[in-house]
């Protein structure tokens, strides 16, 4: 019993769940049980921010797990709502999967580029970024542009059940395909082999060139689903995202247990590390705290996690230790 | 390449494993990359001569003026690129967040007090970054986007989200100034670009920098502290930013955090259209100088010829991408 304990909390991917549940009792406690924080509301806002959040952590997260980080995500959440609301103001259906094309074509068009020329993905996607932020920019004639069609836009923040909406069950349904996936298919071995161990994948038959493909069209049509989803329940698409979804999404992903050198991390580890910022977040604005808080909250956790991954933290730790010490000594002298 | 290497600049090629991908033979690639360089050049001087009104002092003054601003902190990201970390993500809220400073240190201590006030925050605040990656080999990434958040929270706390206002007439000697016929914020981008590159080309620190960019183990095991010159490349990023806060501050008449918004992508893409490595060790300040200068040429050709500003986005973004692409044709390995 207690050794499964241990397991568990030594999987990264528990630990984002036990981190969620630990978060939820201190934020009911802080409330002071004056039900401002356990109620369907709340849990309604947390699942809202999810569905905007949750995919790109998703698509980011895939693209961490074999070793790369796509910054152009970025730029694909907001050109994604623009293409869903220029196209979808005739049909809705239509928008979302234009947008969606418009990913699996970017990330197609990026993933072939790293591989022909064997560039680093830092390089291309934040040309990427820059591209298809500019790309909505034209395509908006640089203004926001309105989505006509409020049934729609209604429809996308209407709580059904109590807190679940059409936005936030296709985020949740997202993921759970993510994780059969990765649980149950080669295609999930394979993404974590070419993170693990990138040659030694390939010598074993991985094929890699494919994986890394793969997973920048599905980074691509992840964010674009979110983006699309967005801008409908925003009824309007504006050019202006840039770099908004990258720093909570990025976060999302470490807290869920993906490491930045690859081959760690689950999906349901990263709907676990995007439900930890979501309820931070809901939970502190519905108990009255400032919503700068949830800034600072993320940059402390991110910091903590850039340290705690160093290389050479402890080798460092040891040496100043080591220093203090002496120095400690010679004062006492 | 695992992504614990994205920041430490060893001398792996991106995604190491993978095939190396196309490549030219060296002589053949160097050929190809300054044919590219020689015809954007003559085909933007064509441009430039054949628009009218785009070769007159009224105009130039005034486009070099604007450029000078991101100018400067896109020098400052160059030592940041050339230590072998890739960007900061945290230079525009750092701009911006030294805007405040300086406004807040004029109004308490005289513009004096405020200038000192401002470099010694700037510098303070990019260099702790600067340490932390470089002593503890934390990720660049992770931890200026956590900067990122924890500048942006801070910042919200510490003024309501409002903006402060020096007061009038108090800055218009920085705004107003000139020496002779250049004005004060073309002069001092100048200058920033010739003392970097004095630091770069001819002192210790700016030798050990392009040895730590382009391999930090053999710079170390040569004796070089690694840790050292990455953390001055970092304060070197935070004087740049500061010299364009105090611009900023003084033109605009205010200090707030929008100043910066989404200046750390338009600085990267001046270094990177300069022609400086992403992967580090390869660059200098004067090729900075130029990749702002096509920046704002293409930009003010755009508009002259009758194009909008959105098209300038997606152009640069372009350019960026295929400048990105050509430095494998080119570049040393």
């Amino acid at each position: 019993m207690r050794a499964a304990l241990e397991r568990r909390l030594g999987n990264p991917t528990w630990r984002a769940f036990v981190l969620l549940v630990v978060i939820v009792a201190l934020l009911a406690v802080a409330d002071q049980g004056r039900g401002r924080f356990l109620n369907a509301n709340t849990a309604f806002s947390v699942l809202q921010q999810f569905a905007t959040i949750g995919p790109v952590a998703l698509a980011l997260g895939l693209t961490m797990i074999i070793g790369e980080y796509d910054i152009s995500v970025g730029g694909m959440l907001g050109l994604a709502g623009c293409v869903a609301v220029l196209v979808g103001n005739s049909d809705p259906l239509l928008g979302v999967v234009a947008a969606l094309a418009v990913g699996m074509a970017s990330g197609a068009i990026q993933g072939a580029i790293m591989n022909w020329l064997g560039l680093s993905s830092l390089g291309v996607t934040l040309g990427g970024l820059l591209t298809l932020s500019g790309l909505s920019y034209v395509l908006t004639g640089n203004t926001s542009i309105g989505f006509d069609n409020m049934d729609i836009a209604m429809l996308m923040n209407q709580p059904f059940l109590g807190f679940v909406s059409v936005r936030n069950a296709a985020a949740i349904a997202v993921f759970v395909v993510a994780a059969v996936v990765f649980a149950r298919t080669r295609i999930g071995r394979d993404v974590v082999a070419t993170g693990s161990e990138r040659r030694a994948a390939m010598v074993a038959g991985v094929p890699v060139a494919r994986i890394v493909v793969g997973v920048f069209m599905m980074s691509g049509m992840l964010t674009a689903l979110a983006g699309a989803l967005l801008s409908f329940s925003l009824a309007a698409a504006s050019p202006i995202a840039l770099a908004d979804a990258l720093v909570p999404a990025t976060a999302a992903a470490i807290i869920g247990g993906v490491s930045l050198s690859g081959g760690k991390g689950t999906p349901v580890g990263i709907a676990g590390g995007v439900l930890v910022l979501c309820v931070l977040r809901s939970g502190l604005i519905a108990i009255g705290v400032a919503p700068y808080v949830h800034y600072v909250v993320t940059g402390g956790v991110l910091f903590t996690v850039a340290l705690l991954d160093a290389p050479d933290l402890r080798r460092r730790r040891l040496a100043l230790s080591r220093a203090l010490g002496r120095d400690a000594a010679a004062m006492v002298e | 390449m695992s992504a614990r290497d994205l920041g430490s600049a060893t001398a792996a090629p991106p995604s190491g494993a993978a095939p190396l991908g196309f490549r030219l033979p060296p002589r053949t690639g160097r050929l190809v990359l300054w044919s590219v360089r020689t015809m954007a050049v003559v085909v933007l001087a064509a441009f430039a001569l054949t628009t009218p009104g785009f070769l007159t002092a009224g105009s130039l003054l005034p486009m070099l003026n604007t450029m000078s601003f991101v100018g400067c902190v896109a020098v400052g990201m160059t030592f940041i690129t050339l230590s072998g970390n890739i960007m900061s993500f945290s230079l525009g809220a750092t701009l911006s967040a030294t805007t405040i400073v300086f406004v807040a240190g004029g109004l308490s201590l005289g513009v004096w007090g405020g200038l000192a006030a401002a470099f010694a925050f700037s510098m303070a605040l990019s260099g702790a970054q600067g340490w932390l990656i470089g002593y503890f080999r934390a990720n660049p990434i992770i931890v200026t986007m956590a900067a990122l958040a924890l500048i942006t929270g801070l910042a919200t706390y510490f003024t309501g989200g409002k903006g402060l206002y020096p007061r009038a007439g108090q800055l218009d000697f920085l705004k107003e100034g000139r020496i002779g016929p250049v004005p004060l914020p073309l002069a001092a981008f100048l200058v920033t670009v010739a003392l970097g590159q004095f630091i770069l080309s001819f002192t210790r620190f700016g030798r050990h920098l392009y040895m730590v960019g382009s391999n930090r183990r053999a710079a170390e095991a040569a004796g070089i502290e690694g840790w050292r010159t990455v953390s001055l490349a970092y304060v070197a990023a935070g004087l740049c930013t500061a010299i364009s806060a105090v611009l900023m501050a003084a033109r605009y008449s205010s200090g707030d955090m929008s100043q910066g918004a989404g200046y750390e992508y338009q600085a990267i893409s001046a270094v990177l259209v300069g022609g400086t490595a992403i992967q580090g060790g390869e660059g200098s300040a004067v090729r900075t100088l130029f990749g702002a200068l096509v920046i704002s040429v293409v930009e003010g050709l755009l508009v002259l010829n009758g194009f909008n500003t959105q098209m300038q986005y997606f152009l640069i973004g372009v350019i960026v991408l295929g400048v990105i692409m050509l430095q494998t044709v080119g570049g040393r390995r």
